[in-house]
């Protein structure tokens, strides 16, 4: 019975010769010796991988490295040049004063686009070189060879080999204490897989074409039904639209009077002089507020915290933002008003305080942010600045001003 | 894998010899560093900085290595162990940082501000950004905080060092696994202590500016200085026929890996640091940027971003490179030269104002506290192998090759 099925085995091709191994020194040896013989064409199988087992066999140095580097360098590229694109060219918007394409706030992508390309060129570079995936090899068809991956060493010379010699390679196998030499032959099996396996992948790719398909026919065609609106966001609101009709109320409409008594807001104008800085139809001359000294630092503080960026903390127009715009030599900027030309010192404190409320020019109205009785406070401060600039000596107090002449 | 032990080095005398002679040369340069201080007069101000810079320097070597040797126990390594005494003496010479960095504490006691503005409570009490740091700085709780750092570190290297000592005439590993299982514990007290000392000992130069990141910055930096420590301390004395037979480019390879690795760490953590501030640009935080990035001081800037990153990463990037040793050598050179140039940028811009300018005494500080540490370390080395002789992972070591 034997017989027959030894021919058999043997009329197969021969894929080469095997031999196991109890350990790592003795197959890391073996394949020293294996090397040392002049083969090329052979390779160790372990269930881990073994220090220095590449100089054992003879392995020139992988390229990988080169690839990975050269698919890093691209990484980095793509990475600036996408966000220099999308940033500085495609759609310029600058945020918070920063420079349209900044090396510092592009630094995070660029390094991680970097090391994702490397990682992919390592990982599917080394796949390639390996030319794996591979479906089938001849050394699974030996039984033995399973425990490759548990706890076998092998080392195989493949009969494509140049010195390879059926008889004269297993004796040098021999030679080298393996536990067994075994002959490996390959079935002839197809390299490619299993045809169930193929058509799942096809399917796989397919489906995953679908819903561009989807898109695609939909993009190009028309259609009466309204459109997919898969998420809802805020497109559409159960709500009224201005001017339109209600007929939940009785005279039909969707907009609203303000119910009996609804007061808005600032629209109480119980003390016109406080409110509004007009006595009648004329603005005040004076504040509407009692000055002391408090009052007056109230609102140097408030000055200096809304009006100073502008206007500066000396009121000359000078501050911080305008100082910038002029810098950036901005168009469309207007220069905010000197406190000091002498229309603005002639203004009554009525409309300056009407200025801080509604705002003149470009100058925005900070009713809202500044309370009443604050915007009297830097009108008073504002008051005192213009006066502190127009000085003559006899506005000094007679003890200050004897140290002014020492000087 | 086994392979066995053929040398059992030790320092010897002639090690004693070049001790004393880094001693002298030391003490030397310590009172010609003195004498151009007093000639600064300025109250010993600008000397004060060149010390804090010099004591820095090598501590953060120390630091590096009581790092590196914490974490060889606790990951149970066996690559590092022909390599492991040499860093075991590096941190366990901290004691002599201490001493020398003593004085900078006591001027401070004494109420001298010339190198921590903080000193000065009126002038912390009138600065409502520095108001609320008033209790952290205060001289006498930064006093005791520096006796914690460095007793923590003189602690942990001494700890470090005698046990390892202790395995090589045992017959049992037991000291070894003693050391591997105290060293988790042993790596938080590490980690909490680098950090504030790098806040309290530097951070506070600016005692205004504050970055969260500052610890890691300057733990990244001290590390990789380690490393190239390492190389061109092993190198040295492979050239004088100790741990000839047992350190080979294996070994290099590996401490070239984590150098590069720590150029980087070091790159990453130092542009985290600048871009955060960049993008919030608060005034506070850039002030201190402001001023690194003005005059010469701008052109150090751009020195470690191109020494301290850019060059040494592309040339360290090769296998190749790492595992040639004269140029494994010439980087790890480089590297700490640029490690000077880095804590020469963090102290003295707070005293340099108009530029960065190199004066003789901090060369002499250098000198000073290198020769009296080198000086510690020989004293240190002269009780010891400078191999593990009987770690139980010896021979694997010994056999080491890399993937």
């Amino acid at each position: 019975m034997a017989e027959p099925l030894h021919a058999a085995v043997e009329s197969r091709a021969l894929f080469g010769l095997v031999a196991e191994f109890d350990d790592v020194g003795s197959v890391t040896r073996a394949a020293r010796a294996v090397r040392d013989a002049g083969y090329e064409r052979f390779d160790v199988y372990s269930p881990f991988p073994i220090h220095g087992i590449e100089r054992a066999m003879g392995l020139r140095p992988t390229h990988l490295p080169w690839i990975v580097l050269a698919l890093g360098l691209c990484g980095t590229s793509v990475a600036l040049l996408l966000q220099w694109w999308t940033n500085a060219v495609d759609y310029p918007f600058r945020i918070s004063g920063k420079p349209l394409f900044g090396i510092p706030a592009n630094i995070p992508i660029t390094f991680e686009l970097t090391v994702l390309f490397a990682a992919f060129a390592a990982f599917f570079g080394m796949l390639v070189l390996n030319r794996l995936p591979e479906h089938h090899h001849a050394l699974f068809e030996l039984e033995r060879f399973a425990r490759a991956s548990d706890d076998g060493f092998f080392l195989a010379i493949e009969a494509g080999d140049a010195r390879f010699d059926a008889a004269s390679t297993r004796n040098l196998l021999q030679s080298l204490t393996p536990l067994e030499v075994l002959a490996c032959h390959d079935s002839g099996q197809s390299l490619k897989p299993p045809i169930g396996v193929r058509a799942g992948i096809l399917a796989l790719v397919a489906l995953a074409l679908l819903p561009f398909a989807a898109f695609a026919s939909v993009r190009w065609s028309t259609s009466a039904s309204a459109p997919f609106h898969l998420v809802k966001d805020m497109d559409s609101q159960p709500r009224f639209r201005a001017q339109a009709g209600n007929a939940h109320f009785d005279d039909g409409r969707a907009m609203r009077p303000d119910p009996q008594g609804t007061v808005a807001f600032d629209a109480l104008i119980d003390d016109p002089l406080l409110l509004t800085g007009r006595g009648g139809e004329t603005w005040s001359e004076t504040l509407a507020l009692p000055l002391t000294p408090q009052f007056l630092q109230r609102g140097r503080e408030r000055f200096g915290i809304f009006c100073a960026p502008c206007h500066g903390l000396a009121g000359y127009g000078d501050g911080l933002v305008a100082a910038r715009a002029l810098e950036l030599q901005e168009t469309n900027w207007v220069p905010p008003a000197s406190l000091h030309d002498p229309i603005v010192r002639s203004r009554p404190a009525g409309q300056l305080f009407d200025t801080v409320r509604n705002g003149v020019r470009t100058m925005p109205g900070y009713a809202r942010q500044i309370p009443v009785e604050d915007s009297w406070a830097i009108v008073a401060y504002v008051r005192a600045l213009q006066r502190s600039q127009n000085a003559t000596l006899s506005d000094v107090p007679a003890a200050e001003q004897a140290k002014l002449g020492a000087q | 894998m086994s392979a066995s032990l053929h040398e059992q080095p030790r320092l010897g005398a002639r090690g004693a010899r070049f001790g004393y002679l880094a001693l002298a040369l030391g003490v030397i340069a310590v009172l010609a560093g003195l004498y151009l201080g007093r000639a600064q007069d300025d109250g010993f101000r600008r000397f004060q900085h060149a010390w804090l810079f010099a004591c820095l320097f090598f501590l953060s070597l120390s630091l590096g290595a009581l790092f590196f040797v914490i974490i060889q126990h606790l990951t149970r390594a066996a690559w590092s162990v022909v390599v492991r005494r040499v860093a075991e003496l590096l941190a366990a010479n901290t004691p002599i940082v201490a001493l020398l960095f003593a004085p900078l504490v006591i001027l401070a006691l004494r109420g001298d501000s010339g190198l921590y503005p903080w000193v000065d409570a009126q002038a912390l009490a009138a600065d409502p950004l520095l108001d609320g740091k008033a209790v952290f700085l205060e001289p006498r709780f930064f006093g005791l905080r520096c006796l914690v750092y460095f007793g923590a570190w003189a602690l942990l290297g001494r700890w470090l060092l005698q046990r390892s000592l202790e395995q090589d005439g045992a017959s049992d590993a037991a000291a070894t696994l003693k050391l591997e299982r105290r060293s988790a514990v042993a790596l938080i007290a590490f980690a909490l202590s680098a950090n504030f000392a790098a806040f309290d000992l530097l951070m506070t130069l600016d005692p205004a500016w504050y970055s969260t990141i500052f610890g890691v910055y300057f733990f990244a930096g001290s590390v990789m200085a380690f490393f190239a420590a390492m190389i061109v301390l092993l190198r040295l004395l492979q050239a004088n026929r100790m741990l000839d037979k047992s350190v080979n480019v294996e070994h290099y390879h590996d401490l070239g890996k984590f150098l590069f690795a720590f150029v980087f760490f070091w790159s990453y953590i130092a542009f985290s640091q600048y871009m955060l501030i960049w993008y919030a640009d608060l005034p506070e935080e850039t002030a201190w940027f402001q001023q690194r990035q003005h005059g010469s001081w701008a052109v150090v800037s751009l020195v470690l971003l191109a020494g301290h990153f850019v060059l040494p990463f592309a040339g360290l990037l090769s296998r190749h490179a790492k595992r040639r040793l004269w140029l494994l050598s010439f980087w790890a050179v480089w590297l700490l030269c640029m490690h000077a140039v880095d804590l020469f940028w963090l102290v003295m811009p707070s005293v340099e104002h108009q530029g960065a300018l190199v004066r003789p005494m901090d060369a002499a500080c250098l000198v000073g506290v290198g020769g009296i540490w080198l000086f510690g370390l020989t004293r240190l080395a002269a009780k010891a192998a400078l191999i593990p002789v009987n770690d139980p992972r010896l021979p694997q070591s010994l056999a080491f090759e890399n993937l």
